[in-house]
């Protein structure tokens, strides 16, 4: 059987300019091939999320940044948990940041929609077996679909 | 008629009367002040348990060994006063046999016979009532003092006609000078007016469902002190369950009660200092990670990029990781400069002059937003304080007030000064976009936290003011409408 590598599609959301220049930038030296979009804030996320004209464009995977000026990353979460069941695909959500505060890792962990929270600056590394994960249970569905 | 006169008698009945002064269980003394001589009966000798023979009978024997040194003036004056209280009777120690001294108290009378002036007493034992006398004496100065130690003083209501009894302790902690019957509604409204609701209610609840109470009030004294009391009351009940009595103390709990609020409130202090500490190391540590976590990226990146362009591009992101590193360490500074300022020399300052310098300083920003900026500082015109924060304050304030200008119509900024109570209060107004503070609350003075996506906005300024003010005592409060504007409340002093 032979397998095609799905593309995977991330979003980033971080109000670091520099951060998210270097993120896309790490994922193409990486030829992970993946689409990105990404967002300052998270009211920007929410209302693309929301349109339904990005429906067929919606990311597998969201990074997301804890502290952000306007809506944050805990408010991003929040919304984000109102429209998540009109999304009709399940997105994962890794949270990111500088902050080491134990608080904010036990605040995330103990969210459902959260999948992981990763310290910056991700390494690539960390990002390959990331995508490279998502990648795998794309596979594993289209391998079902057949089956 | 009495038995010693008008009776002559025989020498049958004289010993029979012998014998029963010899049992009864008193003693009998003479003293012949003439002859000296002493007779004692053997009554005397028993009371005080010795056998016949045991002690010289003598005057000398008495008073240098048998009486307590410090009762023989007592003893003497009684002597010597006899002749104008023939009823005469002393309470003296004499040295027992075998239990040492014992209270004892003697009559004293004297008369005249043919040998000359006779004095003579009968002594009893009275050691026992003597030292409950003593022991309850002794008690009651132990409670009184003990009372009086503690500061209480007891009270008690009658619940059927509102009669109120107040002990002499209570009158003495209400300072007054003598003992006026109070009625409730009097007693209450010795204390201060935001307490009578209180404690009226408590005596109420006391009557109607019989719930003890115990509260801390503030009282004002007749002589205009005031102190913090402590309450307790406690309901007395009959058969039927209802409460006949109210029962209770106050107590002059002022001193501790006043150490305690000091203490509470040093305590919230360190408290909020401990937090904002704990959140500035959090901060640091986030801010220095985010841009040497970007810088150690870059270089990665750098490292594994080919072209030029690219290579570029990347140290463009590098030069100005650097130059944010370096504003975040400047910010650093400033806070950690606030510290050390605090001992820097408080100056008075002309509030008005420095306004008008600061608004001298952002001239090119006031006019191109043709804003309108009012003072008044009549009401303080001086303030000591340091004057490097009193700068920073005002310059931050103004320059949010510029920053966080409606786009629709030019700045109205208003600031002017208070004086209320002891306090100094200073505060600014304007008329700009204003701030939700339903969804940020106090994180407007948060480290770093911005809120409206302005290219300017650090998050810095709030910060740095609110710290200047907290670290001379003061405080800062917000009100603000979203498009409507934002008022400072700042306790300066």
């Amino acid at each position: 059987m032979i397998v095609t590598k799905s593309d995977v599609s991330a979003c980033i959301i971080d109000d670091d300019p520099i951060y998210v220049y270097g993120f896309k930038k790490l994922i193409k030296l990486r030829g992970l091939h993946s689409q990105i979009t990404s967002f300052s804030n998270g009211s920007q996320a929410i209302t693309w999320l929301k349109n339904p004209f990005n429906i067929p464009n919606l990311p597998d995977v969201i990074f997301l940044d804890v502290n952000m000026p306007g809506m944050d990353g805990w408010e991003f979460l929040q919304e984000f948990a109102e429209i998540k069941s009109q999304l009709g695909k399940k997105i994962s959500i890794y949270m990111l940041s500088s902050s080491i505060n134990l608080n904010d890792v036990y605040r995330a962990k103990n969210n459902v929609d959260v999948v992981d929270y990763i310290f910056k600056p991700i390494s690539g590394h960390q990002l390959t077996e990331l995508l490279g994960m998502m990648q795998e249970t794309e596979e594993t569905k289209i391998q079902k679909y057949k089956s | 008629m009495s038995f010693s006169e008008g009776h002559k008698f025989s020498e049958d009945s004289k010993q029979h009367l012998a014998q029963i002064i010899d049992n009864i269980n008193a003693g009998i003394w003479e003293y012949n002040i003439n002859t000296k001589e002493t007779k004692w009966s053997s009554g005397f000798y028993n009371v005080l348990g010795y056998m016949f023979g045991d002690i010289e009978c003598s005057n000398h024997v008495f008073f240098e060994h048998l009486l307590y040194h410090q009762d023989k003036p007592t003893f003497l004056s009684a002597l010597n006063n006899n002749q104008y209280n023939p009823s005469n009777s002393v309470q003296i120690r004499l040295l027992t046999k075998t239990a040492g001294y014992q209270w004892f108290e003697s009559t004293i009378k004297r008369y005249n016979d043919e040998s000359g002036q006779v004095i003579y007493g009968s002594i009893i034992s009275i050691h026992q009532y003597k030292q409950a006398e003593l022991q309850a004496a002794h008690n009651d100065r132990v409670y009184s003092e003990a009372i009086s130690i503690a500061k209480f003083g007891s009270w008690e209501l009658d619940a059927r006609n509102m009669d109120l009894w107040l002990s002499k302790q209570l009158y003495d902690i209400f300072e007054l000078q003598n003992q006026v019957k109070l009625s409730l509604d009097e007693a209450i409204s010795f204390f201060e007016p935001n307490y009578r609701a209180t404690i009226q209610g408590a005596v109420n609840n006391a009557i109607t469902y019989c719930q003890p109470y115990e509260l801390e009030l503030k009282l004002r004294t007749a002589k205009n002190n005031l102190i913090w009391v402590r309450v307790k009351g406690i309901p007395i009940i009959d058969d039927f369950g209802k409460c006949v009595t109210v029962r209770g103390i106050l107590q002059d709990i002022d001193h501790s009660k006043r150490k305690t609020l000091t203490l509470e409130s040093s305590l919230n202090l360190l408290t909020d200092q401990n937090r904002r500490l704990q959140n500035f190391a959090y901060i640091v540590s986030h801010n220095l990670r985010s841009h040497t976590g970007n810088l150690q990226f870059m270089v990665s990146l750098h490292e594994q990029t080919e072209t030029p362009e690219e290579r570029t591009e990347i140290f463009g992101h590098i030069k100005s990781i650097s130059d944010s590193l370096n504003a975040t360490i400047e910010h650093l500074n400033e806070i950690v400069k606030i510290q050390t300022e605090i001992t820097n020399e408080r100056k008075l300052i002309d509030i008005e002059k420095l306004f008008n310098n600061i608004q001298l300083a952002l001239k090119s920003n006031i006019e191109a937003l043709n804003a309108h900026i009012e003072h008044d500082f009549s009401k303080c015109q001086h303030i000591n304080y340091i004057p490097a924060y009193m700068e920073s304050i005002l310059q931050n304030l103004l320059t949010n007030s510029l920053k966080y200008a409606h786009p629709d119509r030019s700045p109205e900024i208003k600031c002017y000064t208070l004086k209320e109570r002891n306090h100094i209060y200073m505060i600014f107004e304007d008329n700009g976009i204003g701030i939700d503070l339903e969804r940020y609350g106090d994180k407007i003075f948060g480290m770093y936290k911005t809120f409206h996506q302005n290219p300017d906005a650090k998050g810095i300024g709030l910060f740095i003011t609110r710290n200047q003010i907290e670290a001379l005592g003061g405080t800062i409060k917000v009100e603000s409408t979203v498009n409507i504007g934002t008022k400072f409340t700042i306790k300066l002093v």
